[in-house]
């Protein structure tokens, strides 16, 4: 007796293969697990690991993570690790060039991120000039960490701190002087 | 009844004299700074802050206020004197002995002395003064506040020094009222004498904290102005009483502090600790 293999049923069969492949891969998401490591180099390999395994969305989690693991072994190469991590995230097309440079100068420059802006302190930096110095102060405590805890910069975190003072006085005359004015 | 000071909890001598003690030296300071950078023919300022107009307010400023300082620093003198002698004698508690009345009348007499030496110098004080203060607000808000981004104003005030490097001491001067007068003019002297570039940086947070500063005094005096004639009243009506209260001696305490300085009062600013000696890294992403 012959048997047949009817088309419908090779339809069937390539429907139900391609489900259960499709149910697989929704199963075993990358883990995007934090790196287990002490080692500072190490953790950033695990970390770029695990950002071309599509973990980009866990980037801020695995930069805390790295810092976590420098504050444990403060250098002043460390600054070096975490400059060369960023500039391969933005050669990956993880970051762009500009949000690279935010991550870095955040933990890293004497220079505020927060103040940056392209209009004059009179018309833009007054009428905010508490917001702008609320998010210096946050942008201090990351400097704190990025430059003191994690890099031993002790006179660039001293210049950062002695910056934000500098900061606070002068819009302070000069918000007066714009308010004066009007 | 409180009747020689305007406000317990801020005589209005203590102001007075504080307010102008500042304007001197700050004057002072601005004059000196300013001159230096004139005679030494370093790089010229790219902001320019303090034209020779202002200068010339604080120079004037600074005049008004030094004639302002001598003239009550004699009137204290005398009040001290007198207020020893009162302390010496023994009159705390003897009002009614007619030797201390006549005491408590002299004090008076001198501090109504004083107030007459403020209500004289009062008004071209408080011209100078709002003089010197418009003409830095007008620069203030013409050259940081509408010439400059923040992102400018920062790296101005970072000028060429921005890893750190030690710099000329900064001229931070607020909050120093109540320290010894020459300990005062001493500091401020090395502080100028000590800085070999006169940069925007400094100059802008000197220009701020002056105007800051300026702008406070300006309302001290206008606040002294109108507590003055009050007092005088009511010193007059005091002296037919020829009574002494604990609040002179609390004035003449506040204003001997003020000009004479109080020796606990040393302001102790911590030092860095120790950084890193390695030469510091620049990454390719700093700004």
């Amino acid at each position: 007796m012959k048997t047949t293999t009817s088309p419908r049923f090779f339809r069937a069969a390539a429907l139900l293969a391609a489900t259960l492949a499709l149910s697989a891969c929704a199963s075993q998401p990358p883990a995007c697990g934090s790196p287990t490591t002490k080692n500072l180099n190490a953790a950033v390999d695990d970390v770029k690991s695990s950002l071309r395994g599509g973990c980009i969305a866990h980037f801020d989690r695995f930069y805390d993570d790295l810092l976590r693991i420098a504050e444990g072994d403060p250098k002043p190469g460390n600054k070096r690790v975490f400059s060369e991590f960023l500039v391969w995230s933005s050669d990956e097309g993880l970051l762009s060039q500009r949000q690279a440079k935010d991550y870095y100068n955040r933990y890293f420059n004497v220079k505020f991120m927060s103040l940056a802006g392209d209009y004059n302190n009179c018309s833009h930096t007054c009428p905010r000039r508490d917001r702008v110095l609320l998010e210096m102060e946050r942008e201090l405590g990351d400097k704190e960490r990025g430059l003191l805890k994690v890099s031993l910069d002790n006179e660039g975190y001293y210049r950062a701190d002695e910056l934000f003072q500098e900061v606070e006085l002068v819009l302070e005359a000069t918000c007066t002087a714009c308010q004066a004015g009007r | 009844m409180n009747v020689f000071v305007a406000r317990a909890d801020h005589p209005i001598a203590t102001q007075l004299i504080s307010a102008a003690a500042r304007i001197s030296l700050f004057s002072f300071l601005i004059a000196f700074i300013v001159s230096n950078a004139a005679h030494a023919g370093t790089e010229a300022p790219t902001i320019r802050l303090f034209p020779t107009t202002v200068v010339e307010d604080l120079r004037q400023t600074s005049s008004v206020a030094k004639e302002m300082e001598t003239g009550l620093q004699e009137v204290i003198g005398r009040l001290d004197q007198q207020q020893q002698l009162y302390q010496e004698s023994k009159c705390d508690g003897a009002e009614n002995d007619p030797g201390c009345q006549r005491l408590a009348k002299q004090l008076g007499a001198t501090y109504l002395d004083m107030l007459a030496i403020m209500e004289e110098r009062l008004p071209d004080m408080e011209h100078t003064v709002n003089n010197t203060r418009l003409s830095l607000e007008k620069r203030l808000r013409s050259e940081l506040g509408n010439k400059m981004t923040s992102w400018t104003l920062q790296e101005t005030l970072l000028g060429g020094n921005p890893r750190g490097e030690p710099k000329a001491a900064g001229p931070s001067l607020r909050g120093r009222s109540g320290m010894r007068l020459s300990e005062r003019f001493k500091q401020y002297y090395q502080l100028v004498a000590s800085s070999s570039s006169k940069t925007d940086q400094s100059l802008a947070v000197l220009a701020s904290d002056i105007y800051l500063d300026m702008d406070e005094t300006s309302a001290l005096i206008a606040r002294t102005r109108e507590e003055i004639a009050r007092a005088t009243l009511i010193e007059q009506l005091n002296q037919s009483f020829g009574t002494i209260t604990p609040e002179m001696m609390e004035v003449v305490g506040g204003v001997k502090s003020i000009l004479f300085g109080d020796e606990g009062t040393q302001v102790q600013i911590a030092g860095p600790p120790p950084g890193s000696i390695e030469k510091a890294y620049r990454s390719p992403l700093e700004n």
